[in-house]
């Protein structure tokens, strides 16, 4: 492309689900690739983040921020985040099973479940407070305490495991 | 009139006083913690006083060292805003005692109020309806499950010292009692310093009204109506409006009868809300007295036209309330909504990080309140709400598609926020018929996810608009030798040039 045109492939994450695009660019016109689908659009930078974008007949405005880890996107009254990733050498996220990470950073007020006790599910495991407001841990299914890994005052962070459970058979 | 005064809070709240201040010519003091130092409330005020470290305990919330800086910089007033030090008895006493003017009720009045069980009991003896439960002082675990059972289920267990839902917990059966009563004394305990409950008998199909009062020093006492703040979450309110739904002049005569004589009855001055619990066949009880501004003021003032903060700062001065019972009036409807940065498909957890971009909505009866602006840090040490919105129109209806219009306009990026959430709230044919109890978000809204549908095409272009905009030459190779096995290598026109 002698004329300097820029191809980038991206993936978006969001929500779970992965977007691959590819996007050329020669000037202010730019060729995208999704799903089997080509769009041609024209677009400009009106200010920092302000994005006027021509598709056919119709004018896509949207606002477009860039966090740390994040892009926030604001587009006809919605706004959606979303994190750029690479995919290569890496697994796609892994589901998390049940809800046994925390939610919140925190400090843990209570854990109420001991390594190797019998639970039923929605029996609270541990009892996190953040600004407040106390968030509970559930045990997600019947089982046994395999480990806790928090006990009363310990610091939690978002997204820590909070205990392991051993699924109970039927 | 006060030639200085301090404001004691922070946020959206701090700046709106400070400006009502400005404009009665009074100089303001903003208060500030280390995490604060470039927030818009010490932007706009006149001086300011770094408290330091940003644990609420050591800033906002500190009484020595508040007092000890308003008698530095000659404060005459101190206004508390609402939340922190707003509800604090020992505060208003220390003003008091320093010579300082608490903008509020006197010391023993917020005492009163705040003790949720004494409150009940005076309000009662001046023939305000309550709601029948168990206000006794033995905390034993036997005596509350024992009054617990008594009342019967559903019940609600609630912190004495309490408000905004902390220390709150609601019983639907027996087996569910003892964890409750446990977990709500521990939450009241560390937001309130006392773990002290009340059971009480669980209204079916509540709607939560409150009256807006005003009281001077000169035993004048008027209502400026009532607002409906049933939309909540977390027992917290998130949507607000005048008039409610179901109000009846007859209704509003006799609950503003009532407000009246509660405030009566305990000498309250100030600006204060009266709150009621209605039931479905328009029964209404007292529920609490919130001795202070709340934060959803501005309904009353856009559909009254009466400035709220201004009469509070005229009271404490000393001034006659020269507004009658007769003049009020109110014209139209109000809403506010209140931005949280928040996540409402995953319960309603806050949110932390820098507000990358901030563009509010503007337009003819649309009020921004807001404490923050682009960059601003949002962080784990205070309440998450960043911001209130509100408007104003003829009628409810209007009122609502306005709110709709504003909120699809309202641009807060860099952390998740509790906007698309309102939207679809508003936009509810329950909520637009009227008929909402404060369990709505439970019923309607209990598995919301913000984005079901995933992400609009439009969006993925704009994305990559964005990124092809913002990507640097090097970071093409690396992505392209990053997946040598990508279908996209293959496709002829997209190869690069090599």
């Amino acid at each position: 492309m002698a004329d300097g045109g820029l191809t980038v492939f991206i993936n978006y994450e969001h929500n779970t689900h992965v977007y691959n695009i590819t996007v050329e660019r020669r000037d202010n016109q730019f060729f995208i690739t999704y799903d089997n689908n080509e769009y041609t659009v024209v677009a400009s930078e009106l200010k920092p983040g302000h994005l006027s974008i021509q598709l056919g007949d119709r004018i896509i405005k949207s606002i477009i921020t860039q966090g740390e880890e994040d892009k926030f996107v604001f587009i006809d009254g919605s706004i959606f985040k979303v994190k750029r990733i690479e995919l290569t050498g890496r697994k796609k996220t892994e589901k998390r099973e049940g809800d046994l990470h925390s939610p919140i950073s925190g400090t843990v007020v209570s854990c109420k479940v001991k390594e190797g006790s019998l639970i039923k599910k929605d029996d609270v495991i541990l009892i996190i407070e953040a600004m407040k407001m106390e968030y509970l841990i559930r045990a997600p299914y019947d089982g046994i305490v395999k480990k806790t890994y928090f006990k009363e005052k310990d610091q939690i962070e978002i997204g820590q495991l909070t205990a392991e459970i051993q699924k109970q058979e039927e | 009139m006060f030639k200085k005064v301090l404001i004691a809070n922070r946020g959206e709240i701090a700046v709106r006083i400070i400006k009502a201040c400005q404009e009665m010519g009074i100089r303001t003091v903003a208060v500030y913690s280390e995490v604060d130092k470039h927030a818009p409330h010490v932007q706009i005020a006149d001086e300011s006083i770094n408290l330091g470290d940003p644990t609420p305990s050591e800033s906002y919330l500190n009484i020595a060292k508040i007092i000890e800086n308003a008698n530095k910089v000659h404060a005459e007033a101190i206004h508390p805003g609402y939340g922190f030090l707003a509800e604090n008895p020992d505060f208003a006493k220390a003003c008091l005692d320093s010579g300082i003017t608490f903008i509020g009720p006197t010391p023993e009045v917020i005492r009163l109020m705040g003790d949720k069980i004494e409150a009940k009991k005076t309000i009662a003896h001046a023939h305000v309806p309550v709601i029948p439960g168990y206000n006794g002082i033995q905390q034993d675990l036997p005596t509350l499950i024992k009054e617990g059972k008594k009342i019967g289920f559903p019940l609600l267990v609630k912190a004495t010292a309490g408000g905004g839902g902390k220390g709150m917990r609601i019983v639907h059966k027996e087996s569910e009692l003892e964890q409750s009563i446990e977990s709500a004394k521990r939450e009241a305990k560390s937001a309130f310093g006392n773990d002290s409950v009340f059971l009480e008998q669980y209204i079916d199909k509540p709607r939560h009204i409150e009256f807006q009062i005003l009281a001077d020093h000169h035993g004048t006492v008027i209502h400026l109506y009532e607002r409906e703040c049933s939309i909540q979450r977390r027992h917290q309110k998130i949507i607000e409006e005048t008039p409610s739904p179901v109000m009846t002049p007859d209704l509003r005569e006799k609950m503003g009868k009532a407000a009246i004589a509660a405030a009566t009855a305990v000498g309250y001055t100030n600006a204060g809300t009266i709150e009621f619990m209605i039931d479905g066949n328009q029964k209404f009880y007292f529920m609490e007295m919130n001795t202070r501004l709340q934060v959803e003021h501005p309904i009353t003032e856009a559909t009254t036209g009466i400035d709220l903060v201004k009469w509070q700062l005229r009271i404490a001065s000393g001034q006659e309330l020269t507004l009658k019972q007769k003049d009020i009036t109110q014209r139209g409807h109000a809403l506010e909504c209140r931005i949280y940065a928040e996540d409402p498909s995953n319960g309603f957890l806050p949110s932390i990080g820098t507000l990358e971009k901030v563009d509010l909505p503007n337009g003819p009866n649309i009020r921004n309140d807001t404490g923050v602006e682009t960059n601003f840090h949002v962080s784990p040490y205070y309440d998450p709400m960043l911001a209130k919105l509100t408007v104003n129109a003829e009628n409810r209806e209007e009122s609502i598609n306005k709110m709709i219009w504003a909120l699809s306009h309202y641009v807060v990026l860099g952390v998740t926020t509790n906007i698309s959430f309102l939207k679809k709230v508003l936009d509810h044919p329950e909520f637009r018929k009227g008929n909402i109890t404060t369990h709505f978000i439970n019923d309607y809204f209990h598995d919301w996810l913000i984005t079901k549908e995933g992400l609009p095409l439009d969006a993925l272009i704009a994305l990559a608009v964005y990124d092809s905009l913002h990507t640097q030459r090097q970071e093409i190779v690396r992505y392209k030798e990053a997946d040598p096995h990508s279908p996209w290598q293959h496709v002829g026109r997209w190869r690069m040039g090599v």
